[in-house]
């Protein structure tokens, strides 16, 4: 008797994992191209996903192990993409960014061009944050992260954005202690004035909460070259490339960079493209590129006026700079393990194994292409990046082409 | 001066005044060399089209661009009127009590319009007479998009399904008045839609539009078990109203137009004759292969197509019109019959014939498309896709003479001329 109870035993420890084996996958993408940057990975991998998160990455992995299969043979696998500027506190208010309809509803813009994850670029600060929380970010599927404005209402409009009494290091600091998984740094931007306060104030809450300080123009009083130089590195200054009247450019009127902007860079100051409607110039990122200054991240800049501009989608703005030079490695790191590390945050940006599976899988389109930049000048180029798949934690958020759907039965 | 030397005088005098007129008549925007189609007005041909302020001013053969400010080479892509969406829920807001009506199921339209070449929306009864203020001053005012609305047969509209089930909420004559003696400009026509109960709503909903002279849109989609498509389609729409969702497989709550052996059941064609307009209003839950597929083999065309645009749809099989007009060019609509049924079909349908055409006069909104060649794939709300060789991609979009998308930068000039400048 116990003979065989022992026998039924050793059978049935042997057949459960069987069993559960033939499901062990919710989702294999087979024969992708995969770039994984932080992981250094450019092969053709399989990745198996379970449970929302990355199972696996090997090769040749069985197709009997999966409940869902994906060709994505021709494609590029990448991690979910990282756009780290953006407008997302959308609401109902006109004329504003912060709860207004200048901001946009993320979701409607990211899965269509690869993105999984966005950083507000400090449209809530920490009074209207926990509006920001509730109505937009606790209601997305696309994990939205914040940079906090100093200034207390966050794109509230003028003069409300003006008021230095407003900006307080204190209370910034403490709303991003009190929300450690969503506010990943400071953000300064939008003021007129001549003095420097606002400034320290932002980089007071940055250093307090360890975070680093994001820094978007707006600041027509305070010299590019000091603003550099205050600045920390692994801060963030963000709308590099634009030529606007209300800040110094880049690059100088003979076509060089300037001396004091790539001591920055070697300083470790991390330049953010910040397209929007105005902040992105080819006569400014193409001399800058072909001098060593080329962007540690993407930020489109997502708002309602540079939607449908030149910027159109973060995809857009990658296609930009491999038409410009860059390699595509470059492109997919600056795009993924770049953002991910200028925010402090390891766990995304890369398909390590255990990682939530954000997954972007991509098309590289051959053809006759042009891009458009903030001054409605035009690069011509012969490649594309298209979005073919997203995944968001494991779930199926954009299929472009069916690519994961069944062919009808007719 | 004599009378008959007078007369002459006059003549050259006018004759001058003509002339100097059309010398006077710069063209800002002329788009060259690219194949019009233009349904309302026949033309399915290569043309080019002068914008002048926000009106089209000349269609015609080779038009000399030496009076054009802006020439823009369309060679080889289609131009065709801005498209009308004549199905989207764009009532969007921040009321977490609320899905449809001032909720964010809505979407603000501006962001999926231009990108797809449309340029008229028509929102599909978010809002009903209580709340359309609200809609007209949060969205409708603040869109670069036209947007058109159908008012909703329920005064909240969509706040929650349960508001929509409230019959004495359903006022024909306060509807009337809103559409007639307040917003005539604005709304073209009354919803009836998520009601689960007999023929009550639609019949409010044709007495209000008899009150106002407009059509009325059901949505049939949630009874249980379904109420006759029949009897709604010979008894109590008139010719001219529409029904949407046409291809909806959900046979438990909506009687389907294709019966479950494939056929088109008899009525739907007589329906169609009387007058009835189908509209595809595809949305995240209203588009299925297996109706849509047979339907098209057997002749049955839906009247217009039209995306049912809101959160739930945009990332799904439906992802937006472009992509539903490929869709039928893949199952073997002819671009010209795609474009009719989402330029003059729908202008028609909501007595707007000023819309969705190219006429001269008429403002200048007009899509140019590229058709691309390549493998695609195509979804529908079951997961079921067909495959495809052809894709609708919106090159250029203009709304009232302004570009408003464009996508390879056709307009744009080369970016060193910037440099050259110098």
């Amino acid at each position: 008797m116990n003979k065989i109870a022992f026998v039924v035993g050793v059978l049935c420890l042997w057949f459960v994992p069987v069993i559960s084996q033939a499901q062990q996958y919710d989702l294999l993408i087979k024969n992708g191209r995969v770039i994984d940057p932080k992981n250094h990975i450019d092969s053709i991998l399989d990745v198996a996903i379970a449970k929302g998160r990355i199972a696996k990455v090997a090769k040749n992995i069985s197709v009997s192990e999966t409940t869902k299969l994906v060709d994505a043979t021709g494609l590029i696998v990448t991690p979910g993409l990282i756009d780290i500027h953006t407008h997302v506190f959308v609401g109902s208010k006109p004329d504003k960014f912060a709860d207004g309809i200048y901001s946009l509803s993320p979701d409607d813009f990211t899965f269509k061009s690869g993105v999984t994850t966005v950083v507000d670029a400090g449209t809530s600060g920490w009074r209207n944050f926990p509006v920001f929380k509730s109505q937009v970010i606790d209601k997305s599927q696309t994990r939205i992260l914040a940079f906090l404005n100093i200034a207390g209402g966050g794109m509230g409009g003028d003069p409300g954005q003006q008021d230095v009494n407003d900006m307080d290091s204190k209370m910034t600091a403490l709303t991003v202690e009190q929300y450690p998984e969503v506010i990943v740094g400071i953000k300064i931007g939008h003021f007129e004035g001549t003095e420097w306060t606002p400034f320290e104030k932002a980089l007071e809450a940055a250093k307090k909460s360890g975070k680093p300080l994001f820094v978007e123009c707006h600041l027509p009083q305070l010299s590019l070259e000091e603003q550099l130089s205050r600045m920390r590195p692994g801060d963030i200054i963000t709308h590099s490339f634009e030529k606007v009247s209300e800040r110094m450019t880049v690059v100088d009127e003979q076509g060089r960079v300037r001396p004091f902007v790539m001591e920055a860079k070697n300083k470790g100051i991390l330049f953010d493209v910040g397209h929007g409607g105005a902040g992105f110039w080819f006569s400014q990122a193409i001399p800058a590129f072909k001098q060593g200054l080329s962007p540690n991240s993407f930020g489109s800049d997502l708002h309602r006026f540079s939607m449908n501009a030149g910027m159109k989608s973060m995809l857009n703005i990658m296609a930009k700079y491999l038409n410009m030079g860059m390699s595509l490695e470059e492109v997919i790191l600056r795009a993924t393990w770049n953002a991910a590390k200028s925010i402090k945050r390891d766990d995304l940006g890369n398909l390590t194994e255990g990682m939530v599976a954000d997954v972007s899988v991509l098309s590289l389109l051959n053809g006759n292409f042009g891009f458009i930049d903030a001054g409605g000048n035009k690069l011509e180029g012969n490649r594309k990046l298209e979005a073919e798949l997203t995944i968001r934690a494991g779930k199926i958020v954009w299929d472009l082409n069916g690519i994961a759907a069944q062919k009808l039965k007719e | 001066m004599s009378k008959p030397r007078r007369n002459i005088f006059t003549g050259i005098l006018l004759f001058l005044v003509c002339l100097h007129s059309l010398q006077a008549q710069q063209i800002d925007i002329l788009l060259k060399g690219g194949h019009v189609i233009d349904p309302k007005n026949k033309i399915d041909t290569v043309m080019d089209i002068a914008i002048t302020g926000n009106k089209i001013s000349q269609v015609a053969p080779n038009i000399p661009g030496s009076n054009a400010k802006k020439i823009i080479d369309v060679k080889g892509l289609f131009v065709t009127p801005g498209i009308i969406d004549m199905h989207v829920h764009v009532f969007n807001g921040t009321d977490p009590d609320a899905y449809i009506a001032n909720g964010s199921t809505s979407l603000p339209p501006d962001g999926f319009t231009f990108r797809a070449g449309v340029t008229t929306v028509v929102d599909a009864g978010s809002s009903g007479w209580r709340n359309f203020r609200l809609f007209k001053k949060q969205t409708i005012d603040r869109s670069q998009t036209r947007v058109l609305a159908l008012l909703n047969i329920v005064g909240n509209g969509m706040t929650s399904r349960f508001e929509e089930q409230d019959v004495t909420d359903m006022n024909p004559v306060q509807t009337a008045h809103m559409i007639k003696r307040l917003f005539p400009d604005i709304i073209v026509g009354i919803k009836a839609a998520h009601y689960w109960g007999d023929f009550t709503q639609v019949d409010r909903a044709v007495e209000a539009g008899n009150f106002a002279n407009v059509p009325v849109m059901v949505d049939f989609g949630e009874h249980d078990p379904p109420n006759s498509i029949e009897a709604l389609f010979m008894k109590h729409l008139r010719p001219g109203d529409i029904f949407t969702h046409t291809f909806s497989y959900g046979p438990a709550n909506r009687e389907t137009v294709v019966d479950e052996n494939g056929k088109v059941k008899p009525f739907i064609f007589e329906a169609q004759k009387r007058g009835i307009i189908f509209d595809v209003g595809h949305g995240g839950g209203a588009f299925s292969w297996r109706q849509a597929v047979p339907s098209m083999q057997q002749g049955f065309k839906p009247n217009v197509i039209s995306t049912d645009l809101h959160s739930e749809s945009m990332n799904s099989g439906m992802k937006d019109l472009s992509n539903l007009m490929s869709k039928f060019l893949n199952i073997g609509m002819t671009i010209q019959d795609v474009v009719l049924r989402a330029t003059w079909n729908p202008a028609q349908t909501i007595k707007r014939p000023d819309l969705g055409n190219l006429s001269v006069g008429a403002e200048a909104d007009i899509a140019v498309f590229n058709i691309r060649k390549g493998d695609f794939g195509f979804m529908d709300i079951r997961k079921t896709k067909i495959k495809g060789t052809q894709k609708l991609e919106t090159e250029l979009t203009i709304r009232a003479g302004k570009i408003v998308w464009d996508l390879n930068g056709l307009s744009a000039p080369m970016w060193d001329t910037e440099l050259q400048k110098k």
